[in-house]
């Protein structure tokens, strides 16, 4: 198997984008897809997800610009899609998904151009409607996520090799993985800090004290 | 010299600055409004204390009065007489305007070929005719009387089928339109304010709240055995706690809201609820508010008053403030507190106006408080009652003013941006409207902005169009075969 140029892993990115059951395919056997590519994708929709909520029109727009808080959306944004693939591979894995923790990660970050492209457009149409014709502005977004659930299904499929109903069940059961990890998460963190705190009191009491 | 002259002034200058700051500091409450986002943004202070009066220092033909003991309610008669129901005292004490001279103190009447006396009167009204209603409490009556002071009628025993046997009627608010329907709030009276015709029969209920029970509540009362029932917090309807009537004859009632939303209705004749709850749908006092401690929950709404115009007030005893809305239920300014300093309160118990002020009864302190209007509420106060009067142009100077005090006040940001819009000069009432945050004019303002753009440059936009269009065209044609053929030629594998 011959390396790809960086220019041909862009052409099989919009290829993947246009004809995903086929792009999805060739990610998996041939090495076509680029993981340098997909965290980008991430980062973008990121940045076009607070974007859109300071830089919407008013119009459509009823967020508070205070609360709007780009670095704290991005690390949102990027730990969600974290959570997403090690929830989706910990459950393939079990399933006899023959995707890796790379075709995941790819599979994903791919899937999420289009409501990435439909948010930033999205933006700029807010500019050109009227109250009454916020429809335009909520199909744009609107076709833009059903596009990337869709190609996030085909995604999975064609990396793991599942058929559509074994995908539906291995979405829902990673649903239920990610609600696991937040969990676990949320209680090591609390861990930490009860043991951070029990450690600062000693130094505390010590450093008043002696 | 002339310079220590200079620097002499300029420190006398700073300190008169910093004098005047410290008066608008020395307020002993916070006057604040509620933005789109519900953020608390401070304001000028719409009214400041102006004088205390309690009955103490007051004298009627040199005997003292005596402090008042827990009085209940107030009303001002058209030629600014001041009626305070002394409840404690068992006497209506009536004060000249100026609130220093007391005209007469109301102990008793000639009826039924005897004096008769009050026994805790907790609620005093004035009709059109200049009749006195007295809510007579625990004497189960509404005593009218005469301006001079004559008995005209008792209004008592309210007969009909509804009322449960053996009800005791222990009127407690009273107030009267201009055909001399009497409504009353009486105590335990949940079915609503109880409404007296001319005569003095009763003639039904009014205005009655519905109870609101959730789904899960009804879940959980599914559930529970008649025993577990029994010993559940009963479904009562809110009592009504404050009332007052406006030009129109259209009763605003004011009642303790649990869920802080909707604390004051406006009845029409046929007693439903006919009031406007302004963008953001809360009618209920402060918008946000602590969940524990002594001052926290929603606002409990004791007293209205109309403040004509469509403006009225509303006064919480949990916080001591009082809220102003305007016809369309905006918020137009908060104001008030609890303490002990000259213009806070212990137990608010009512507020009317007189004049230009507000008068504010705390029947711990036993004392009225008399607010006074400042620049700041008298230039809201006169534009939004312009507004309501339909000369929203007039108002326009006094929303400048108002936005010179106060740059992010929304209402008068959208005053203006009205007045731009109706100038036509939408641009400018983008701008406004937006500060504004009334997403409505904005969105009319745009529609005609873009659409004048759009005529103005169609030609250009066209002949984009039609360039875009030819030079696809020639990509497609032209400059796409022959970088194909060149690549060809280039790499002949």
């Amino acid at each position: 198997m011959n390396r790809m140029g960086i220019k041909d892993k862009w052409q099989h990115f919009f290829h993947t984008v246009s004809h995903p059951a086929d792009g999805y395919y060739w990610i998996r056997h041939q090495e076509k897809g680029s993981l340098w590519i997909a965290f980008l994708m991430v980062l973008l929709y990121g940045i076009v997800f607070s974007m859109n909520r300071i830089s919407s029109s008013f119009i459509v727009n009823d967020i508070e610009p205070r609360t709007v808080n780009l670095p704290a959306e991005l690390a949102g944004v990027i730990l969600l899609y974290l959570i997403l693939c090690v929830g989706n591979w910990s459950v393939t894995c079990l399933m006899d998904g023959e995707g890796r923790f790379k075709d995941i990660l790819i599979a994903a970050g791919y899937a999420l151009f289009p409501m990435m492209a439909a948010t930033a457009a999205a933006t700029a149409v807010s500019h050109l409607v009227a109250e009454n014709e916020e429809a335009f502005y909520t199909l744009l977004i609107g076709l833009g996520t059903a596009y990337t659930v869709i190609m996030l299904v085909i995604g999975i499929m064609q990396v793991h090799n599942y058929t559509f109903g074994k995908t539906l069940i291995t979405l829902f059961l990673t649903v239920v993985a990610m609600l696991i990890i937040i969990f676990l998460g949320l209680l090591v963190i609390n861990f930490i800090t009860q043991v951070y705190s029990f450690f600062r009191g000693i130094y505390m009491e010590l450093i008043f004290r002696v | 010299m002339k310079q220590v002259k200079r620097i002499l002034c300029l420190m006398l200058l700073a300190c008169l600055a910093a004098g005047s700051a410290c008066a608008a500091d020395s307020l002993p409450y916070d006057c604040y409004n509620y933005d789109h986002w519900n953020n608390i943004l401070y304001t000028p202070a719409p009214y400041v204390p102006d004088g205390l009066v309690s009955g103490a220092t007051l004298r009627l033909e040199g005997t003292p009065v005596g402090a008042f003991r827990n009085p209940q309610d107030l009303c001002v008669s058209a030629d600014g007489d001041v009626y305070i129901a002394d409840t404690g005292n068992n006497r209506i004490v009536v004060l000249a305007p100026d609130l220093k001279t007391v005209r007469r103190i109301i102990a008793g009447f000639e009826a039924e070929g005897g004096t008769q006396t009050f026994n805790a009167p907790s609620g005093v009204a004035l009709s059109e005719k200049h009749r006195l209603y007295i809510a007579d409490s625990l004497n189960r009556r509404i005593v009218v009387l005469e301006p001079d002071g004559t008995f005209v009628k008792y209004v008592r025993d309210p007969q009909s089928e509804v009322l449960d046997e053996g009800y005791v009627f222990t009127p407690l608010r009273v107030s009267v339109d201009y055909a001399d329907r009497v409504y009353v709030i009486a105590q335990n009276m949940f079915q609503g304010i109880m409404v007296f015709s001319g005569e003095g029969d009763f003639t039904g209920f009014f205005g009655t709240i519905s109870v609101k029970i959730s789904l899960w509540e009804k879940f959980w009362r599914k559930l529970a055995t008649k025993e577990e029932r029994s010993k559940q917090q009963l479904f009562i309807p809110t009592e009504f706690t404050g009332i007052d009537v406006d030009d129109e004859g259209f009763v605003y009632a004011s009642s303790k809201d649990t869920d802080g939303l909707q604390a004051v209705r406006r009845l029409n004749p046929k007693g439903e609820d006919v009031i406007r709850k302004g963008p953001r749908g809360n009618l209920g006092g402060d918008r946000v508010f602590g969940s524990v401690g002594n001052y926290a929950g929603p606002s409990q709404i004791v007293d209205v008053v109309y403040r004509g115009h469509g403006a009225y007030s509303l006064l919480d005893s949990r916080r001591g403030r009082i809220f102003t809305y305007d016809h369309e239920g905006n918020l137009l300014y908060i104001f008030g507190g609890i303490g002990t300093q000259a213009g806070t309160f212990q137990t608010p118990a009512a507020i009317e106006k007189l004049g230009s002020s507000l008068l504010v009864l705390d029947s711990q302190q036993g004392n009225l408080t008399v607010f006074a209007e400042t620049e700041y509420g008298a230039l809201i106060n006169r534009a939004v009652s312009l507004r309501f009067d339909g000369d929203e142009s007039q108002a326009v100077p006094l929303w400048q003013e108002v936005l010179r005090l106060d740059e992010i006040n929304e209402l008068a940001n959208t005053g203006i941006g009205k007045a731009y819009l109706s100038a036509g000069d939408n641009a400018n009432a983008m701008l406004y409207l937006r500060r504004g945050m009334n997403r409505e004019y904005y969105s009319v303002a745009f529609k005609r902005w873009r659409n004048e753009r759009l005529r103005n440059n169609i030609s250009l936009i066209l002949s984009g169009v039609v360039a875009a269009a030819a030079l696809a065209v020639l990509w497609v044609k032209a400059v796409r075969p022959a970088i194909r053929k060149k690549g060809k030629r280039r790499d002949p594998s």
